[in-house]
């Protein structure tokens, strides 16, 4: 099994804090991560899981992230949503559960199938709670006092208190005077994390014990260094051992545990894979002249508290990793429901146009979004593509929509708006990311201005025949020099104009043809609605998934 | 990966053939850190783009950026063997109005001197 590095275990698997939904429909299987809530089916084009199949109702059902769980809910559909064979109104959700949506033959979703994805740190967890320790030796007996702080840390979860834990436990096994617990970060040095006494008192200075040894140890290949400085005469003259009368020092290097290594029967019989291992931190024990001599502590007890200290810290420290990546997957939940909010468009309302505008995600967040602002004797559209995916998209998407929305509400000529966005971004140096984006803004009297950036040529739609006006420039964020100008046209009352993104020239079927600029053409003359060219489109790429966001924004002058 | 790259130098200009798609990831990256590299001893570049069968948004953000640093550099590139795809998507963006774009190795190759 896979562990993360020592620094941040399992934070790398973060995505998959998210469950899974796999749609099987014939031979294919589609998965969708199931990524914010309420997650939408139906045989609608906006539906974030589209199943085109008239037994599916428009608004079939949600699925719904709630407090102690996932919940499905049928949205009173013609013929049922099922979990596992039983029609159901609402129903909680179990890992594989089946659900069907009135089509009981053709399509299922299987719901966050095991065997998929799973949270390592837990699982890992899970796994070494159950091991047992051999009791052939009685002195190992005594380890179960370990078994007992490993059994805690499923509640307590927290590095601090293990480590005090491992410290207060050693002092007690080996008689020593003091324990030190050591931990390595990032840099590569050991530090400080945890001291104790036999009194039970906390240590905090580490200055007092000897490095040169600790390092020794470290350095060596062996499961623990037994120093007795009475014994040794070149050690004798060593700073801290001098200033500090120590007698015995014993240093245990924590190496990350293998998980499937047994523990070694012998003495001499170390598995060399287990010394290899990477070192997480080290225990450090010593006692004075004057006090009582350790040196003889039965190297089964240094042993068994190597591998056990070692798995205890490892196993706290993944168990603060998840809580890590607990807190930074809600943060992110946050941030994504926010951003969906922003991202949602509140189309104004005037007595001469109106708008609507559908957007087909094909997987994780997007970076295609519109909006509408309307003052006084206008109304302004755009619609922008934002290149990329995931986090980085939606905050460079969110970035532009603001200054956008704003400037268009401040009624800034158009090529003024655009240019200090390109103004703007290139300034800040993003590092290739840029965007492609349309605005157009519409009189009362039916004058029409936009400014093209890097975009498709808007579609105007005018009885029955289609113009793709030409004018653009380029687009925002990539050159810090590009200038900027608007075009204008005159739209009558009935004329339509059709803002796309790629996606939608590029949307493919299953023979690797794109749906291109003639066929979206020609739907865009007849058809009444944007339903009716999503459904066309859909047609055109039958059950091949999408690549890219399709966004269309339609602007209707009515006079 | 899906990017090879293939560089000659033909009269003091080094020419750089790319073949196959020019996506935001690693064959991003591997232009980007191609065309650095050979920055670093020529100033003369042809980016040969005959047989690149797709280029990607990202792809086409790099292409600008490694484009406009050379720029900055004091260093030339000039862009041939452009197929329809890669042609639409400048045509689109209007990014043909930046790069100096040639229908033939030959007449780019003159371009230079």
């Amino acid at each position: 099994m896979a562990i993360g590095s020592a620094s941040n275990p399992g934070l790398g698997r973060a995505s998959d804090a998210f469950p899974s939904l796999v749609l099987v429909q014939g031979q294919e299987q589609r998965s969708l991560v199931l990524d914010h809530s309420p997650f939408s089916i139906g045989r609608k084009v906006d539906k974030d899981l589209v199943i085109a199949d008239p037994r599916v109702s428009r608004d079939h059902a949600l699925i719904m992230c709630e407090v102690d769980g996932f919940y499905v809910a049928d949205q009173g559909s013609k013929h049922g949503t099922f979990v596992n064979g039983e029609r159901v109104e609402r129903q909680k959700l179990e890992r594989n559960d089946r659900l069907e949506f009135g089509v009981r033959d053709a399509a299922y979703v299987i719901f966050h199938p095991v065997g998929v994805a799973s949270s390592t740190a837990r699982e890992f967890l899970s796994q070494i709670s159950g091991m047992q320790i051999s009791t052939d030796t009685t002195d190992l007996e005594k380890l179960t006092m370990f078994l007992d702080a490993a059994r805690k840390l499923n509640t307590t979860g927290v590095l601090d208190e293990i480590l005090v834990t491992v410290a207060d436990t050693t002092l007690k096994l080996t008689r020593a005077e003091r324990a030190y617990v050591f931990l390595k970060v990032d840099d590569g040095s050991l530090r400080l994390a945890a001291g104790r006494n036999s009194r039970g008192e906390a240590l905090i200075d580490d200055t007092t014990i000897s490095h040169s040894i600790l390092d020794e140890a470290l350095h060596s290949a062996s499961e623990f260094l037994v120093t007795d400085t009475s014994q040794s005469l070149d050690l004798a003259g060593r700073q801290s051992i001098v200033a500090y009368d120590l007698r015995t020092v014993i240093c245990i290097p924590l190496r990350k545990p293998q998980v499937q290594s047994a523990r070694p029967k012998t003495v001499h019989t170390v598995s060399s894979e287990g010394l290899g291992a990477e070192i997480i931190g080290a225990l450090y024990l010593d006692s004075r002249f004057a006090s009582r001599d350790i040196s003889s502590v039965s190297n089964d007890i240094l042993r068994a508290i190597a591998t056990e200290a070692a798995q205890l810290v490892e196993n706290a420290r993944l168990v603060q990793a998840e809580e890590a990546a607990r807190v930074y997957q809600r943060e992110l939940a946050i941030a994504s429901s926010i951003q969906q909010r922003l991202m949602e468009v509140h189309i104004p309302e005037v007595p001469f146009a109106r708008m609507s505008g559908r957007n087909l995600s094909c997987k994780e967040i997007g970076g295609d979004f519109f909006d509408a602002v309307s003052t006084e004797d206008h109304f302004a559209i755009f619609l922008a593509d934002v290149c990329g995916k995931g986090v980085s998209a939606a905050l460079l998407a969110s970035t532009l929509q603001g200054m956008v929305y704003s400037h268009l509400v401040a009624r800034m000529p158009l090529a003024e708006i655009v240019a200090a966005v390109n103004r703007f971004f290139t300034q800040k140096h993003l590092g290739e990311k840029y965007a492609t984006m349309v605005i157009a803004r519409i009189s009362r009297d039916g004058e029409l201005e936009y400014v093209n950036c890097g975009h498709l040529p808007p579609l105007v739609v005018s009885q029955q025949k289609v113009v793709r006006p030409e004018a653009g420039n380029l687009p925002v964020g990539l050159l810090a020099d590009a200038t900027y100008e608007s075009a204008r046209l005159k739209l009558h009352r009935g004329d339509r104009l059709l803002l796309v993104t790629d996606g939608v020239t590029e949307a493919e079927n299953a023979r690797g043809d794109f749906y291109e600029n003639e066929r979206l053409e020609d739907i865009a003359r007849r058809a009444t609605s944007l339903e009716e060219i999503f459904a066309a489109l859909a047609d055109f790429c039958g059950g091949t998934p999408l690549n890219d966001d399709c966004t269309i924004v339609e602007l209707v002058y009515t006079g | 990966m899906a990017l090879k790259m293939e560089s000659k130098t033909v009269g003091g200009v080094t020419v750089v053939r790319c073949i196959g798609r020019i996506v935001f990831g690693d064959e991003a990256s591997a232009l980007r850190s191609t065309l650095k590299n050979i920055l670093s001893t020529s100033k003369k570049i042809l980016l040969d783009l005959s047989e690149v069968s797709y280029i990607d948004s990202g792809g086409l953000g790099t292409l600008v950026g490694v484009y406009s640093s050379a720029r900055a550099a004091g260093a030339d590139i000039k862009l041939t063997g452009l197929g329809q795809r890669v042609r639409d998507v400048l045509q689109i963006t209007k990014l043909v109005t930046v790069f100096e774009v040639y229908d033939s190795e030959q007449k780019a190759l003159a371009a230079f001197h």
